[in-house]
């Protein structure tokens, strides 16, 4: 028969099966569509913020090979004099730069760059090579005048700005006027999309601006071998360190990289839901077929042929769908891109995303992903197909007894797998293999849902029948019966709703745990600093003559003043946070992770105040895998490196990168810095300190360079901004339920509209319309009802790996797991509705047929 | 005096700064011709700077230093030197300072560690070995503030980053300049008092008032120190000629180019400085003029009809194609001088910000009928 068959008559009867029931392929190329945007869109917005802060880097870094960088206040700009005066470097240029906000121009913060043009030429001169030119200015206003800045042309015509106009910069709150002197008119795209949230100052004026007399934030150096740097390496003063630009953008780079991976993971999350969705919609074409292919199998048609109609049925689908879905996941992209940016700003440094950046590679990954997913969910119903006997087709006894057989196997394979994973998991450190281990025990659980459910279905039999009577045990034993369907479709709304269970706790947990720490720290009454243009850090200063009045505001009983700076952990290769504090602002109430041997929260406080070491933050050790106790930990002095003692370890939320306290006197020793950053304020108990905050608030009227805050404020404004953080896992968790949602629907859907025949039959035998909506009902409610039940424990299997593993290893940081019965009631509650509402469409279907139709064949 | 070219330097710079300095970073090809900085110079911006009005009035040692209140002003050095066994060497060491802004009245005097200014500083340095026929040269750029760039009369200090002439302890100067393995370090001592060009200093650049700059020279200063080329020094000796003018306003439309001719006779120790400003149509403008310097220090001041300049030699850069001169004699009847001269090395043309020749050169001839040699520096410019 080989080589004369055609498989043209197959195809067809693929064609005319889609023509019958179009829904259902609509339902799979959606499954598949949804499935592919989520992963498209997710890696395009990370690309995209990616890609952002790598031409921001690109274009401030721009030729250099090293960078000069020196302690918290950068350095003395007497280190470049000398130099250029004494060795003559010439491949050297100064920078000043900081974060500043100039609304005319948007919203967004601008990274004001302050340069020496004559130092420029070797560095940055993609103005020159890509033919652009600084246009309607000139050198010598932005030289002679101050505040004088340089933009775009694109970025000011945008905003309706022309050269000679004058603008507002803020500055942690302080505005003054800039003017724009010029334009810079680069001749490619990619000068552009770099240039597009820097502002060009001259460092005169940037220094100005920024309040850095005589200081540079670095200076970069062109070398092209080492022996160019030994000069420069004899003269290095303490304090200041030589290093690659690779290495310090690396380093930036790096910070975001867990986060960035556990969105990936959460859009691979919907992807698996994807698939049995996929799945679910292949096993349902392939099982109502089945006696076609009986007869197909009959006529000739070899099992080999059916296998490839089957996968290509699919394959063509997927494709379809996959190229919706990356449709799909420009337009998601779009907005995740916003929120994504949001926390990067938040928890790790600015950066500026102006559109997403459609990358093929991204897109063709999607296709890839998409295509692969739906052939590997089809592959076991084609295989079904393939070997089913021509005369077995024709059974679905036969079906139903199969699957019956592998309900043993089912449970033994969720118990391999579950093993599986809880290996996997066990991996030390490794981020990739806890999400494969989770993604193992997921997969466990939906195999174990069609034992499951037969177990749970025998159990609620006697009640359904008293509730519900005969109609009742129909529907229960129809679902035990045709459990080849139900279970596919009970086992991917399980998965769904589990996902949403787990992350929903994850989320939970992390909410509570913040919201006790924040108790439990912020035990000052008022709190002043200036307004930053991150949530998370504060980056300004305050005034001297604010802190003194603050400082002597009556009825203040106690202050602690914090100034937190970026220093240099050379062993851990990058820059730490640290806090300089004058007392702790938790009035003892803090939890320690770690304490030496005996020791209270007022040994250590006092102890820090003594200047004999530092304490540290849970995820520093996590990260940087430090061990019980605490080795000393190295910084980057002003006079050189130094050890510091650890003396606690204190739980922290503010920072996943770590963070270090030291006391402020043995800070101003060591670093040459005086700039205080947040006054804490405790108040006399017979004060009302609303009313204190509110005194304040009216003596600095007009001052925007100071932010003052009730600790309620704060804390209020604290799960605000981790309530903005979680935005992109909220939105990610409502995709999946969409996903689940619809995955429901077309299972549920199918699984009535393939019965039409077996309720003709009913209805012939006497069932009214009543009972058969009943029926409908009663069967994917149940079905409902099941998923969200075995969601419960899936659910918090998955949180429990997502706070203990997956948290602590990509954030470092340890929550409590917080419960509440809203969540689980939530997944049963959306299973039960997505049922239900899946009844509906069959039943309304069902309802209206007419019953020798249904019945005729018979 | 070589006003035309650094007028043209300083207004090349003008230029520079109205299209983007940063584009003459990675320099393209489309260098600026002379001929626009000629443009530039009939549109003098010199509105609130100080202009060059009244002779006299030049005092040392203040008037060695900066004069910010004028637009433009420049320290200009060259020499002829020998090593022992008799290697010939030229050099030239330039800084030039360009105003971006008058000084205002009010102005708080801006502090040691500010970036901000007015003043801008830039400076050439070439080498010319000569037996080896390398021409070496080199521009630097930077700013009059945070002491990267600047000048000061007492005690003498001209410097941008770490090229720099610095008053030494008993008087001399000391020149030290370095780039890619060729330096000059040399003691420059004085050997007679400044030489006031002009009417007592003043010098009449062109035919509005106020077109003029004050100008002296140090002649005949003698100098050694060594010289060094691709990590070889070389111990040397000559004789050196120094400038400094300050000027405001440039020249008349329809200048195009400029021949600055420094020389210092052996024997005596005259000296002869003169420039003469070429018009489009190939004339020579009459306020060229020039200066015949005796040994006791006193000036004869020469007028356009002073002199004759034939040129029997021209060479073409094989960089640039411009045609230069290259062979000269120069008469001047009213001092019986007359002189036969050529470059002591053709390629000494700069390839900078802007191009121009600017070279060792020899002379030789008969002065009241006696057999007579000198050495110099010419400059030209507007060449194509």
């Amino acid at each position: 028969m080989t080589g004369t068959t055609s498989n043209a008559p197959l195809w067809r009867t693929s064609l005319r099966r889609i023509a019958r029931r179009p829904l259902q392929t609509v339902l799979f190329v959606i499954g598949v569509a949804i499935g592919v945007a989520m992963m498209v869109s997710i890696d395009l917005a990370n690309r995209s913020a990616t890609r952002a802060f790598e031409l921001s880097t690109d274009a401030i870094t721009g030729r250099a090979t090293h960078r000069l960088v020196g302690g918290p206040g950068g350095l003395d700009q007497a280190f470049y004099i000398r130099l250029k005066r004494e060795i003559g470097f010439e491949a050297a240029a100064p920078i000043v730069e900081g974060y500043v906000a100039i609304f005319a121009l948007g919203d967004q913060p601008f990274r004001l760059v302050g340069v020496d043009p004559f130092a420029e030429p070797p560095f940055r001169s993609y103005f020159a090579e890509t033919s652009g030119r600084l246009v309607d200015g000139g050198i010598a206003p932005l030289l002679t005048e101050p505040g004088a800045v340089v933009v775009l042309d694109s970025l000011a015509a945008q905003a309706g700005a022309a050269p000679g106009d004058s603008l507002n910069l803020d500055l942690a709150g302080a505005s003054m006027p800039v003017t724009l002197v010029g334009l810079l008119a680069p001749a490619d795209d990619t000068g552009r999309d770099a240039l597009e949230s820097i502002v060009f100052a001259d460092i005169s004026s940037a220094q100005e601006i920024l309040g850095l007399r005589g200081r540079l934030s670095h200076i970069d150096l062109i070398a092209t071998s080492e022996a160019e740097l030994e000069p420069i390496r004899e003269i290095l003063p303490p304090g200041v360190r030589l290093e690659t630009t690779a290495a310090s953008s690396n380093a930036v780079r790096q910070m975001t990289a867990a986060f960035q991976l556990n969105l990936t993971a959460l859009s691979l999350l919907a992807l698996v839901v994807g698939m049995f969705l996929i799945y679910n919609t292949v096993t349902f074409s392939v099982v109502q077929r089945r006696p076609l292919f009986g007869i197909l199998r009959c006529l000739g048609a070899t099992g080999g042929q059916l296998f490839r109609l089957i996968l290509g049925e699919a394959a063509v689908l997927a494709l379809i769908g996959s190229l919706l879905g990356i449709l799909l996941g420009i337009l998601l992209g779009r907005s995740l891109v916003g929120l994504i940016t949001r926390t990067i700003n938040d928890f790790y440094f600015v950066v500026n995303v102006r559109d997403v950046t459609v990358d093929p590679g991204s897109l063709a990954r999607g296709v890839l992903f998409g295509i692969t997913a739906a052939l590997l969910a089809a592959l076991v119903p084609a295989l079904e197909a393939w070997r089913t006997a021509p005369n077995a087709g024709l059974r679905r006894s036969a079906l139903e007894s199969k699957v019956t057989r592998l309900l043993p196997y089912l449970v033994l394979a969720w118990g391999l797998l579950s093993g599986l994973g809880v290996l996997l998991l066990r991996i030390e450190g490794g981020l990739g293999p806890a999400f494969a281990g989770l993604f193992a025990i997921l997969i466990a659980f939906s195999l174990v849902t069609p034992p499951a459910t037969v177990w749970l279905m025998r159990r609620v039999i006697p009640l359904v029948y008293r509730l519900f009577g005969a109609v009742g045990r129909m529907a229960t034993r129809d679902i035990i019966r045709s459990l080849s369907r139900t279970s596919v479709a009970i086992a991917a709304l399980m998965t769904a709703v589990s996902v949403i269970v787990g992350v929903s706790i994850m989320i939970g947990s992390f909410r509570g745990t913040v919201i006790t720490w924040l108790n439990q720290s912020l035990q000052a009454d008022i709190y002043v600093s200036p307004p930053t243009l991150t949530a998370n850090r504060v980056e300004g200063e305050l005034q001297p003559e604010v802190v003194a009045d603050l400082l002597d505001w009556p009825g203040v009983v106690r202050a602690a003043t914090a100034r937190a700076v970026q220093v240099r952990a050379p062993e851990f290769g990058r820059d730490l946070r640290l806090i300089a504090v004058s007392g702790d602002v938790s009035n003892g109430e803090r939890s320690y992770a770690w304490l030496p041997a005996g020791w209270t929260h007022a040994d250590v406080w006092q102890a820090l105040k003594a200047g004999e070491g530092l304490i540290i933050s849970e995820p520093l050790v996590l990260k940087e895998k430090l061990t019980y106790p605490p080795p000393p930990v190295q910084l980057a002095t002003d006079s050189g490196l130094r050890e510091f003692p650890v003396l606690a370890v204190i739980y922290d939320y503010a920072s996943d990168q770590g963070t270090a306290w030291i006391d402020v006197v043995r800070y101003q020793e060591l670093w040459n810095d005086g700039e205080v950053s947040t006054v804490a304020l405790f108040i006399d108990e017979g004060i009302d300190f609303e009313e204190t905050a509110a005194q304040m608030k009216a003596h600095f009227q007009g001052r925007q360079d100071l932010i003052i805050q009730t600790n309620r404020t704060l804390r209020e404004n604290s799960i605000a901004i981790f309530d903005r953080t979680f935005a992109i896992t909220s939105a990610l968790r409502l995709l999946a339920v969409i996903v689940a949602f619809i995955g429901v629907l077309s299972a549920l859907m199918s699984l009535q509209l393939e019965r039409t025949r077996e309720f003709g039959v009913l209805r012939a035998a006497g069932m009214t319309v009543g009972q058969l909506w009943r029926l409908t009902a009663i069967e994917t409610g149940l079905m409902g009802l099941v998923a969200g039940l075995l969601a419960v424990p899936t659910g918090y299997v998955l949180a429990w790996i997502l706070i203990y593993v997956i948290n602590v290893r990509s954030f470092g940081w340890t929550l409590q797991m917080h419960l509440e019965a809203g969540y689980f009631l939530q997944a049963i509650g959306v299973a039960l509705t997505a049922a239900l509402l899946a009844g509906i469409y069959p039943s309304i279907r069902l309802g209206r047929m007419v019953i020798a139709t249904a019945i005729r064949s018979e | 005096m070589k006003a035309f070219f650094r007028f043209g330097l300083a207004g090349l710079l003008a230029i520079l700064g109205a299209t983007g300095l940063w584009l003459w970073a990675s320099r393209p090809d489309d260098r600026e011709g002379n001929s626009a900085i000629a443009a530039f110079l009939s549109d003098p911006q010199p509105a609130g700077y100080a202009r060059a009005l009244t002779p006299g009035g030049l005092e040392f040692p203040r008037d060695f230093g900066s004069h910010d209140d004028f637009q433009t002003e420049w320290w200009y050095t060259t020499g002829n030197l020998v090593s022992p066994d008799g290697r010939p060497f030229g050099f030239q060491f330039t800084l030039f300072r360009r105003a971006l802004a008058p000084p205002e009245a009010d102005q708080p005097a801006a502090a040691a560690d500010s970036w901000r200014t007015n003043q801008v500083y830039f400076a050439h340095f070439t080498i010319s070995d000569i037996a080896n026929e390398r021409f070496y040269f080199f521009e630097k750029f930077s700013r009059g503030a945070a002491g990267l760039a600047g000048a000061q009369g007492a005690p003498f200090h001209i410097w941008i980053e770490d090229w720099q002439v610095i008053e030494q302890p008993d008087g001399s100067r000391r020149l030290s300049a370095r780039a890619d393995g060729v330096a000059l370090d040399l003691t420059l001592r004085q050997t007679r008092p400044p030489v006031l060009h002009g009417e007592n200093g003043l010098s009449v650049k062109g035919e509005a008032p106020g077109n003029a700059s004050y100008y002296y020279s140090l002649v005949q200063q003698q100098t050694e120190g060594r010289v060094t080329i691709g990590g070889e020094a070389v111990a040397v000796s000559g004789r050196s000629w120094t400038d400094h003018e300050y000027s405001t306003s440039a020249l008349d439309p329809g200048a195009v180019g400029w021949d600055w001719f420094s020389l210092q006779f052996e024997g005596g120790g005259e000296a002869l400085m003169l420039f003469q400003i070429r018009r489009e149509d190939g004339t020579i403008q009459e306020v060229s003029a020039g200066s015949w310097i005796l040994p006791d220090g006193s000036v004869l001041s020469l007028a356009r009809e002073d002199w004759q300049i034939d040129v029997f030699e021209t060479w073409t850069s094989p960089t640039t194609g411009f045609t230069y001169p290259a062979g000269w004699r120069l008469r001047i009847p009213r001092i019986g001088l007359d002189l036969t001269g050529t470059p002591r090395m053709n390629n000494q043309e700069l390839n900078v910000s802007t191009t121009y020749w600017e070279g060792a050169v020899r002379f030789t001839g008969t002065l009241d009928g006696q057999p007579i040699t000198a050495e110099g520096y010419i400059e030209m410019t507007g060449y194509d």
